[in-house]
């Protein structure tokens, strides 16, 4: 709304969800806009869904919003559950991370099996990346939120630098190298993996 | 009949509680509220109590009305701030029997810090405020509000003042109420205070709200009384009395249940005269409301917004008015009841994911012998709270920070047996776990205290605390030992290794078979501090019957696969699943550390 562009990141606890929207919101810093975030911390970190919203543009009012051009997902079922975020011609830029909720492995519910009908039916841009995948050839599986950081860079509308700005900003020197690798392969990867 | 008594207010509340049912009685002694314990005290069929401050005291009423026993609890004006945590939602839980809150303003500040208006606490916690005036309605309005209290399921208010609490008068006895005892029965959407049923109970609470309004228009307690000149008081309280006094002419809308205010009946009087006026000592606590309906009134312009009142005072102070061209009369403008926000609506057929216990967390063998020892628990805040959710479902309530402790001393008390346990973490334990584990310790209540202690405040994110001496600048302070301050206390204490399956439950069996209190120490540190991996469940398909032992203990490692349990790769080998199974088909292969 007004000019100002939406990105939810969703994902499980645990994941590394604030921290990926930390590293989107100083990218989008460092191209001089205005920035607003905003995640609910606490009880929902534990193995539960957490949604994280990051909003930029020249100048942003709300720090919440109910619709988003680009949702970057840490998790496939929680992906699918962030589809009515997104209007026609946006992107999911979706790990395919399988993270079945207690039901689930209880039996009481079935995990879905139809997020590339569901996004296509949506005329929704979706890019399904093997973030875990990915994550392991950088160095370690809890950097595959940076490689959706990489992944999503390619329809976000950010310079180069400013994403090594973003990760220098918002990541710890000691797991930087691990992240900045995880990054260079999410985004080498996404054009392919583009459904 | 009984003959007629010469009570103080405080006494006639005493009696009364008795009168109706109530079978106990707490509070903290303060001016001018002490003296409903210390009658309790002498009446036999009330269970009274002094407690450690008015916090545990609430949470130890809650306890009892929780087991099923109409209770009381007691406490000056200021009070009601030490108690304000767990009374804000207790608003949201209800109660199980009924349960009165009295509060003991003390206009003039006779003996007090402060002039503090505690009606402001009625309108803040959504709960009814009953205002009797005199000793007679002190002792009579006990079973009004404990049938307020169980219908609406809700606590009450009672609010008195100085004058009242330590006047004297007349009282004439009633015939006793007869009540049912209520059978406790396990609510966790009630009872637990977690977020999503906390949402909810708020609905509820706002639709009660409205339900309680439309109480307060029809109930006998808020009477219009026609008088004789063109002149009407809105009083409720001692504040009544002393208009009645000075205005024995007057209109009155008598106010008993003074909040949630009924609209209509301002109204009427409104028809009635054309001049209004509010007496009400300290804030213009009606006065606004009054005024928010349009409705011209003289309230605070006239009396003092401080002190205490007397019929001179009122007199003095209003009279004036009545020689005056009386204001322009005005319809009131009614407010509309506040609407709803809509309730959440899940994504049509996804499965929702709650937050859950991490997989090789700590506290997970505590809520596996709790439901072994079918054990009720009474819980607290913090990460452990998940463990009332599916499919542990191993909580009884989570009220407040420290709430567990006292609220198991109330209800085992009211029970007379060592019926539930409290479940507490180490951080919240001294936060305001301590006062209520030494209040159970001085009142002899049967109990078992468990402490889950996982070295650091874990939900929040790992900070410190005064067990761990952890600091946020990342020094060490000293750290206070829970076994110490157990013994300090006089009160045993174990300390087991959370991990260690066997030893907690001969612990905790141990304990809950054992007369009086003991506070068992579950320690093992966070898993996510630790990060511990020491291998791999690994399942033997031949044995593996899928009885669900392992699977209740809700893990995200284990799912129920083809003929076999299956360990997923969430498993950070903490072995407990291998424990609870009784048939040998699980256990632990070594596995190379992820980098």
């Amino acid at each position: 709304m007004n000019g100002t562009t939406t990105v939810s990141l969703v994902g499980v606890g645990g994941q590394g969800i604030l921290l990926a929207a930390a590293v989107l919101a100083e990218t989008a810093m460092a191209e001089g806009l205005d920035v607003k975030a905003s995640e609910v911390k606490g009880m929902a970190q534990r193995g539960g869904s957490v949604l994280s919203t990051v909003r930029f543009g020249a100048r942003v009012w709300s720090p919440l919003s109910r619709h988003a051009e680009v949702v970057i997902a840490t998790e496939r079922l929680e992906g699918q559950r962030a589809l009515g975020l997104l209007a026609a011609g946006g992107a999911l830029v979706c790990a395919t991370t399988r993270i079945e909720p207690g039901s689930v492995l209880r039996r009481e519910e079935t995990y879905p099996d139809d997020l590339v009908a569901q996004a296509a039916g949506r005329g929704l841009r979706l890019v399904l990346v093997d973030a875990d995948g990915l994550a392991r050839e950088a160095g370690t599986v809890r950097a595959s939120n940076v490689v959706l950081l990489g992944a999503a860079s390619r329809v976000l509308p950010f310079s180069p630098e400013s994403w090594a700005r973003g990760l220098a900003a918002a990541i710890p020197a000691k797991i930087r190298e691990v992240n900045e690798r995880a990054f260079a392969l999410g985004r080498e990867a996404a054009p392919a993996q583009e459904v | 009949m009984e003959r007629v008594l010469f009570l103080s207010g405080n006494e006639a509340i005493a009696h009364g509680a008795l009168r109706a049912g109530a079978g106990f009685v707490c509070g903290y002694p303060g001016t001018p509220s002490t003296e409903i314990v210390e009658t309790a005290a002498t009446l036999d069929g009330l269970h009274a109590e002094w407690c450690i401050n008015e916090k545990v005291a609430m949470e130890t009423a809650v306890g009892a009305s929780l087991a099923g026993v109409r209770s009381v609890v007691t406490m000056k004006h200021v009070g009601l701030n030490v108690a304000a945590d767990p009374f804000m939602t207790l608003s949201l839980t209800g109660v199980n029997a009924g349960l009165v809150v009295v509060t003991a303003d003390d206009p003039g500040m006779h003996s007090s810090q402060n002039e503090q208006d505690n009606r402001t606490y009625a309108k803040f916690a959504k709960v009814p405020l009953l205002e009797p005036a005199d000793g007679q309605e002190c002792y009579d309005f006990l079973a009004e509000a404990f049938a307020l209290s169980e219908e609406f399921d809700t606590p009450v208010l009672l609010r008195t003042t100085t004058r009242l609490s330590h006047g004297r008068g007349r009282v004439v006895p009633r015939v006793p109420v007869e009540v049912e005892p209520r059978d406790y029965e396990r609510d966790m959407t009630k009872y637990v205070m977690v977020p999503q049923h906390a949402r909810q109970r708020n609905r509820l609470v706002l639709q009660r709200l409205q339900a309680l309004r439309d109480r307060a228009e029809v109930t006998p307690l808020n009477v219009l009384e026609a008088g004789t000149v063109d002149f009407g008081i809105i009083a409720g309280g001692v504040a009544y009395t002393y208009s009645r006094e000075a205005f024995p002419k007057a209109w009155f809308l008598k106010l008993s249940m003074s909040h949630p205010l009924p609209y209509g009946k301002v109204a009427r009087l409104y028809q009635s005269v054309s001049r209004v006026a509010v007496v009400e000592e300290l804030d213009p606590f009606l006065e606004e409301q009054v005024r928010a309906l349009g409705l011209p009134v003289v309230g605070k312009e006239a009396l003092p917004a401080d002190g205490e009142f007397d019929q001179e005072l009122v007199f003095n102070a209003l009279e004036p008015y009545l020689s005056r061209r009386p204001p322009r009369r005005r319809r009131p403008v009614m407010p509309p009841a506040p609407r709803l926000s809509a309730p959440p609506a899940p994504a049509p057929g996804l499965p929702v994911r709650p937050p859950v216990l991490c997989p090789g967390c700590t506290h997970r063998s505590v809520y596996a012998v709790l439901r072994r020892r079918r054990l009720a628990a009474l819980g607290d805040i913090g990460c452990y709270t998940l463990g009332a959710l599916p499919p542990l479902l191993a909580l009884d309530s989570c009220l407040c920070m420290g709430a567990s402790v006292g609220m198991m001393a109330g209800f085992n008390a009211a029970l007379g047996r060592k019926a539930a346990a409290a479940v507490i973490g180490d951080s919240t334990f001294f936060h305001s776990g301590v006062t209520p584990l030494i209040d159970a310790h001085y009142n002899e209540s049967q109990g078992l205290v468990l402490v889950l202690d996982n070295r650091t405040t874990a939900m929040t994110g790992h900070q410190g605390h005064p067990g761990t001496g952890g600091r946020p600048d990342g020094s060490e302070g000293p750290a206070v030992d829970i076994e110490t301050l157990c013994a300090g206390v006089g009160v045993r204490c174990t300390t087991v290794d959370a991990n260690d399956y066997d030893a907690l439950d001969a612990a905790i069996a141990g304990e809950a078979e054992t007369p009086g209190l003991g506070v068992v120490v579950a320690r093992a540190p966070c898993i996510l501090m630790t990060r511990a991996r020491p291998g791999v469940a690994v399942v033997d398909e031949e044995r593996c019957n899928l009885c669900g032992l392992c699977l209740d203990l809700g893990c995200p490692a284990l799912a129920p696969g083809d003929g076999a349990v299956t360990v997923t790769d969430q498993c950070t080998g903490c072995g407990l699943c291998i424990e609870v199974c009784r048939r040998g088909a699980l256990s632990l292969a070594e596995t190379k550390a992820e980098a």
